[in-house]
């Protein structure tokens, strides 16, 4: 195997180890780090509603269905209910059946895309961003995996 | 164009980069007049927030002109002398409209980093790591600022480009501290740190009406600058026993509010602090908590404390027993610069919040290496270091 291809595969392989380092993030519960969430079983935590807060009145989501959480068609539950202390409206959403991480990844991110849209009327963006020359070095490559999964991951 | 960028760790360089484009609705682009070394810059620096990746431009304390507007832009244009929050903010959500803008819930573009290891994520800060929201910083020829309407904030004719520099960052960082720790006429305050943030964290407590303020360093330079342009007392922990010292010129209380403007490298002599050294090298904490520790034991009972200083994560031998038993309040926060910088913006003008001091070192962007090792070392009383990208 030619030497690039060599250091493509372990950059390849250094990024999937950055984006599988962020998914057990919010498994682990160390003092003082990442004692964020789920202890759960897979099939618990697959079931579990996730929420986020909107700032919205809350009869204007239960009109419908906001945007990108359409996609999932009828394979979503959603709940909204109104959010104490003037919050707005608690957006909740979890599927039908049992599924893995990655569709999991899928609604946080749709979750917290539709509350950005309804508040600020767009999704921020982080990238292309001005930088410097970046060579390929494993750590950088974790960077990068974390970041590409980082809008899926966390307590979500 | 040229941007000073993180390369590794305590390693900067100026590169050429790509210039930023409008990739939000709300965004503007900034001509970048001057862009200032900030000491939680040196967490970067140091590899103590490992989330940098090389070639990140840095920088998040910033003042410039705007050079182009996006379309939903609506209280900025085009030519606008602005100086720029920090921390990117919607200005929609619950957290900002309870003016609590460096949480705002869609200001970072990475939310699973840090909720992975917060519980749950804070906004996003310019130029401050992939962990939070992983943008572009400010020593930069040109910096990218997300929700412009409210992250931006015209800088009114008589107040020059560096005055004005400092409302961004380490005037709003500071009133912050003395407002939200409950400062009030008559009170006795002590500063930790007598970097930026901690000089003016003493000016706000002053113009907030304390009666007597302290700042704690150890550096000359810098102590002697709280006397000259504060007005504060100054302490030598070097010297001296600061909570002896605290006790005798306080009759015996201890500071009503204590504010800790140091963060996670702190200093100190003796024991402990070959003690935290230690720990942090090893990995067994991840911060040096050296001045906060005191704060806490200097601290009057039911007195409040304020955490300005940058920590990443976790400390060891806090002394909570303290904590509790004196009825002590203790809050934290990154800036909510967008909170402050109006009227920040305002003392500047009528005088009474100067900050010129502050930039002891100012350059061309293409010396920014050389600004950083300066500002690290504290050498030739480098307090800050402010880059010039168009000089």
């Amino acid at each position: 195997m030619p030497l690039s291809d060599i250091l493509a595969r372990a950059a390849g392989l250094a990024s999937e180890a950055g984006s599988g380092a962020l998914k057990q993030l919010q498994h682990v519960r160390l003092p003082g780090v990442g004692q964020a969430s789920a202890t759960d079983d897979p099939e618990t935590a697959a079931r579990r509603w996730r929420a986020v807060t909107v700032l919205t009145d809350p009869e204007q989501l239960q009109a419908g269905t906001p945007e990108p959480l359409t996609r999932f068609g009828d394979r979503l539950e959603i709940r909204v209910t109104p959010a104490p202390g003037e919050r707005g409206a608690e957006l909740a959403a979890r599927f039908r059946d049992r599924v893995g991480e990655d569709q999991l990844g899928e609604l946080r991110s749709a979750l917290r895309e539709a509350k950005q849209r309804i508040e600020t009327g767009e999704v921020l963006r982080n990238e292309p961003q001005p930088h410097g020359h970046r060579a390929q070095t494993p750590q950088g490559k974790v960077l990068d995996g974390m970041d590409e999964r980082a809008s899926k991951e966390g307590v979500l | 164009m040229k941007a000073a960028t993180w390369t590794g760790v305590n390693e900067v360089s100026v590169e050429e980069v790509p210039e930023p484009t409008l990739l939000n609705d709300h965004d503007v682009i900034l001509k970048v007049a001057q862009s200032v070394t900030c000491g939680s810059d040196l967490h970067l620096l140091g590899g103590y927030i490992p989330f940098m990746r090389a070639g990140d431009v840095l920088g998040h304390e910033f003042i410039g002109e705007i050079v182009e507007a996006g379309s939903a832009v609506r209280h900025r244009k085009v030519g606008d002398r602005v100086v720029g929050a920090p921390f990117a903010a919607c200005g929609n959500c619950w957290y900002c409209k309870q003016e609590e803008y460096s949480l705002c819930d869609n200001g970072n573009a990475n939310p699973g980093i840090t909720e992975g290891l917060w519980g749950q994520s804070p906004g996003g800060c310019l130029g401050y790591s992939h962990a939070m929201g992983g943008y572009a910083g400010s020593h930069a020829e040109y910096i990218r600022v997300p929700y412009a309407d409210v992250g931006t904030f015209v800088v009114p004719e008589g107040i020059s480009d560096t005055r004005a520099l400092f409302a961004s960052d380490a005037a709003s960082t500071g009133w912050m501290g003395a407002d939200l720790a409950g400062t009030k006429p008559g009170d006795v305050v002590a500063v930790w740190g007598a970097g930026g943030v901690g000089q003016m964290a003493a000016r706000a407590a002053m113009l907030l009406g304390a009666e007597q303020v302290f700042v704690v360093d150890r550096v000359p330079e810098r102590l002697q600058q709280v006397r000259e342009h504060v007005g504060a007392e100054a302490i030598d922990y070097s010297s001296t026993d600061v909570l002896a010292e605290l006790r005798e010129r306080t009759g015996g209380r201890g500071p009503d509010v204590c504010i800790e403007a140091v963060g996670m490298e702190a200093h100190s002599s003796g024991a402990a602090g070959v003690y935290d050294q230690v720990k942090q090298q090893l990995r067994l904490q991840t911060d040096r908590p050296t001045a906060l520790r005191e704060a806490v034991m200097a601290c009057r009972k039911g007195g409040s404390i304020f955490t300005l200083g940058v920590f990443a994560a976790m400390v060891d031998k806090f002394p909570l027993g303290a904590l509790m038993n004196k009825g002590i309040t203790m809050r934290g926060a990154q800036v909510h610069a967008q909170r402050y910088i109006p009227e920040l913006l305002e003392r500047m003008e009528q005088g009474e919040l100067t900050t010129e001091h502050l930039a002891t070192h100012v350059m061309p962007l293409s010396e920014a290496p050389r600004g950083y090792q300066m500002f690290k070392d504290k050498e030739d009383g480098c307090v800050r270091a402010v880059f010039t990208p168009g000089s």
